[in-house]
């Protein structure tokens, strides 16, 4: 087990976020520090979205799904959407292009979000003698989840980015981007709600984020004709 | 320039982030077994018990497992199915063992009442043939007990399914790991014997200045067996022990009141060192002053009497012509008729020079005074033998039955003290305020029953040892400690209990697999994306009908193909 079996969880967690830079062009245009703006603005939107928790949340004695509580942390969730805004909108970048600016927020957002939220528990389970599937399964929830934070900055590149996109399309946009944001608080409920197992939470994920990817794309597509 | 500054700056990050996480401590596991370890102690200088205490390896079901490598394997047992001349042979050809995991059959939580059946009798059989077993030889791996619960039955029998189906675990196949990670074991420096004493003085007569004779009730508590924290030793000498703290506190109120109060001193003494040829004892007596050696009538030990058998032993070491001990016997056998017990007497000759000592009593024969010991057991025991170990549990000890022992010592010792010999005086009489108390007993046989009492992990301020000072202390005078050191011949080491952590660890191989399904994972999301990025979509669209890898592999390097996006 141990170190090798860590080694391995943290290919699978990490290594995609790699491998998306290098193999597309992100890597060419040097949108490194544009991606490095968004993973601060992803620590400093987690650490508002704390604050928020810690004001407003009930620690629950029980682990249930509570609705009311659900509901106001998915209203929190909501500050990624906002965060992924100003990032987006706000933080100045250098001149890359719309189509590569959205890639390299998500990409920062994704992996700051990974390392965050995945390497402490890798390090401390993965490391351990006791073998469990949980952390392989966590890589592949953090390959969904970057998959969904790209698809996610790509529909609020169209959103706020893009000023002639067709109007038939626009409430398919926000309808999109609204799934994917709603998307922690839809697999808590599965999770929590529906006491689905873990696997079978993971591979939802990955479904639903194949699923959304190939929404966004066609979506983005459609929106890029009209400017060719 | 500015590449280069950002890959070192990005690599000291990188170490920076791997020196923080390496220093968080690491521990989780599967789940936690409570276990005792094997005692460990040098008898005169000789390596006994078990040499070590940290265990790490996996987990075997049996000495013949084919495939498995016991140099490096825990082979888990339960007590029941060890085959001791098996194991003796291992042991004597000095077999080479990860460790040993020995399963004691679930604990019950019936509180006694001694009506065990055949198979409870059985299973003591074992559990003392192999105590004594365990005992006598020197291991120079870990050893340790557990008790069988669900959970450990479980992994046992994924274990010897594994094992049966010619998979037995080692690092590249995986399996259960079980891991103690406890310091090697180190000397206890100073073992104690704490011996408690009391006294009931009696009441002289007016212008007698002569000294009031003394009687001495002593029972020996400590205990030792094959696991330390497992000596609970309900009759050997749990039993002696409550027995003793009945007389006290039946006589102490005799002794309250003047009128009662019998012209004998009682002495009541709770020794330690029992297990040792009553090293504690020995010391005790060397600390009694003459007048009180003088003044001594005799000795009354209690060892063992707690079993269903209603026939009992007097032990002595004095001719049973002396008319000292007919009296002592002829007392007991009076009152014993009308209790339906019996009491024989067995004379055993001390022979001084051998140092040991196998009744208590012998300790005060050897310092000249009259003793016996009252006991169930007919033959004197070896050493480190009918010294409570984890076969002599609670269950063992009858209470109805003891209660009719209590009494019938209460009673003989009541017309001996009051000069009613050959009378048929009840003074215990059941209904009375001087009743026998079966709850009492119960509490004390219970509290003991549980305690493991070995004395040199003890120490000098036990709660066991507070316990029975105080209870003393309530119903006798000038209650009191005396701490003396063991004996030189007997050195113990500590770490008496530990936790076994129990991992299920998945085997190299597996491990590769996973690293190959990343690995070729990682390479083809690359290809993929590479594919559908740099490469220009008009160019890939034209060469869906051409050749498509070719073009992949000169827009690595040739990015001023026109066909690559760049």
């Amino acid at each position: 087990m141990t170190f090798f079996h860590f080694f391995n969880c943290a290919a699978l967690t990490f290594g995609p976020h790699a491998v998306y830079y290098k193999a597309t062009p992100l890597s060419e245009y040097d949108t490194f520090s544009t991606c490095i703006k968004a993973a601060i603005v992803y620590i400093v939107t987690t650490l508002i979205k704390f604050v928020c928790f810690a004001t407003f949340l009930q620690v629950s004695e029980h682990d249930g799904f509570d609705l009311s509580q659900e509901i106001l942390k998915g209203l929190i969730g909501f500050l990624d959407v906002a965060g992924l805004y100003y990032a987006l909108t706000q933080v100045s970048h250098r001149s890359i292009s719309q189509n590569h600016k959205f890639q390299a927020v998500g990409l920062g957002w994704a992996f700051a979000d990974a390392v965050l939220h995945r390497l402490a528990p890798l390090w401390v389970g993965a490391k351990g003698l006791e073998f469990t599937w949980e952390y392989l399964l966590q890589g592949l929830e953090s390959n969904a989840n970057l998959v969904f934070t790209v698809s996610l900055a790509a529909l609020g590149s169209l959103m706020w980015l893009r000023k002639n996109k067709p109007a038939a399309l626009v409430p398919f946009i926000y309808v999109s981007a609204g799934i994917l944001a709603a998307m922690p608080s839809i697999t808590s409920y599965l999770r929590k709600g529906l006491a689905w197992e873990f696997p079978r939470v993971v591979s939802f994920e990955l479904s639903a984020s194949l699923l959304m990817a190939f929404v966004t794309w066609r979506l983005f597509s459609a929106c890029q004709r009209p400017a060719q | 320039m500015r590449g280069w500054w950002r890959q070192q700056v990005m690599g000291q990050a990188v170490v920076v982030m791997v020196v923080m996480v390496m220093s968080m401590v690491v521990a989780d596991a599967a789940a936690v077994v409570d276990v005792y370890r094997m005692i460990q102690y040098d008898l005169r200088g000789a390596p006994m018990g078990s040499r070590r205490a940290a265990l790490n390896h996996h987990a075997t079901s049996g000495f013949d497992v084919a495939g498995a490598d016991l140099s490096r394997a825990v082979v888990i047992l339960p007590v029941l199915e060890v085959n001791i001349s098996s194991l003796n042979e291992f042991v004597q050809n000095k077999g080479l063992l990860g460790g040993l995991l020995l399963l004691l059959p679930q604990r019950s939580h019936e509180s006694g009442g001694g009506e065990g059946d055949d198979s409870d009798e059985n299973v003591g059989k074992v559990l003392v043939e192999l105590e004594q077993w365990l005992v006598h030889n020197t291991f120079q791996y870990p050893v340790y007990f557990a008790y069988e619960d669900d959970y450990v039955k479980s992994v046992l029998q994924e274990v010897s399914a594994n094992d049966a189906a010619g998979r037995p675990a080692t690092a590249t196949t995986g399996g259960y790991k079980l891991v103690v990670s406890v310091s090697e074991a180190k000397k206890i420096a100073t073992p104690t014997l704490t011996n408690i004493q009391g006294w009931l003085p009696g009441l002289r007569a007016e212008g007698d200045n002569s000294m009031l004779p003394t009687i001495a009730i002593v029972a020996s508590y400590d205990t030792f067996g094959a696991a330390p924290a497992l000596a609970t030793g309900s009759d050997s000498n749990g039993s002696g022990v409550a027995m003793l703290l009945e007389l006290a506190r039946l006589f102490s109120r005799l002794y309250a009141n003047p009128n009662t109060r019998g012209p004998y001193n009682l002495l009541f003494g709770l020794t330690s060192g029992g297990p040792y040829n009553y090293n504690g004892t020995q010391n005790w007596l060397r600390n009694f002053d003459q007048r009180l050696r003088e003044s001594m009538e005799y000795a009354l030990c209690l060892n063992s009497v707690g079993s269903s058998s209603d026939h009992m032993w007097l032990h002595v070491s004095k001719p049973p012509e002396n008319a000292f001990i007919k009296q002592i016997l002829s007392e007991f056998e009076n009152v014993a008729e009308g209790l339906d017990l019996t009491v024989e007497l067995k004379h055993k000759k001390i022979n001084i020079s051998n140092s040991r000592v196998a009744w208590e009593h012998e300790q005060f024969s050897r310092q000249r005074i009259t003793a016996a010991t009252l006991s169930q057991l007919e033959e004197a025991s070896e050493l480190l033998q009918q010294t409570g170990g984890i076969a002599d549990s609670r269950r063992a000890v009858n209470e109805t039955v003891m209660m009719r022992k209590i009494k019938l010592v209460a009673e003989s010792l009541a017309r001996r003290i009051y000069g009613q010999q050959g009378t048929q005086v009840e003074v215990f009489a059941a209904g009375t305020n001087l009743a026998l108390s079966p709850a009492y007993v119960r509490s004390w046989l219970d509290l003991l029953g549980r305690t493991p009492r070995v004395a040199p992990f003890l120490g000098k301020n036990a709660p066991i040892i507070t316990a029975l000072h105080k209870e003393l202390a309530q119903y006798t005078k000038d209650a009191s400690l005396q701490h003396e050191t063991l004996d030189s011949t007997f050195v113990f080491y500590d770490n008496t209990k530990a936790q076994l952590n129990v991992y299920q660890v998945a085997s190299v191989t597996f491990d590769f697999i996973v690293a190959l399904a990343v690995g070729s994972y990682l390479i083809i999301l690359f290809v993929v994306l590479f594919i559908t990025t740099k490469v220009k979509f008009l160019a890939v669209r034209n060469l869906l009908r051409g050749p498509i890898i070719p073009l992949t592999i000169d827009c690595f390097f040739n990015h001023t193909n026109p066909f690559c996006f760049s």
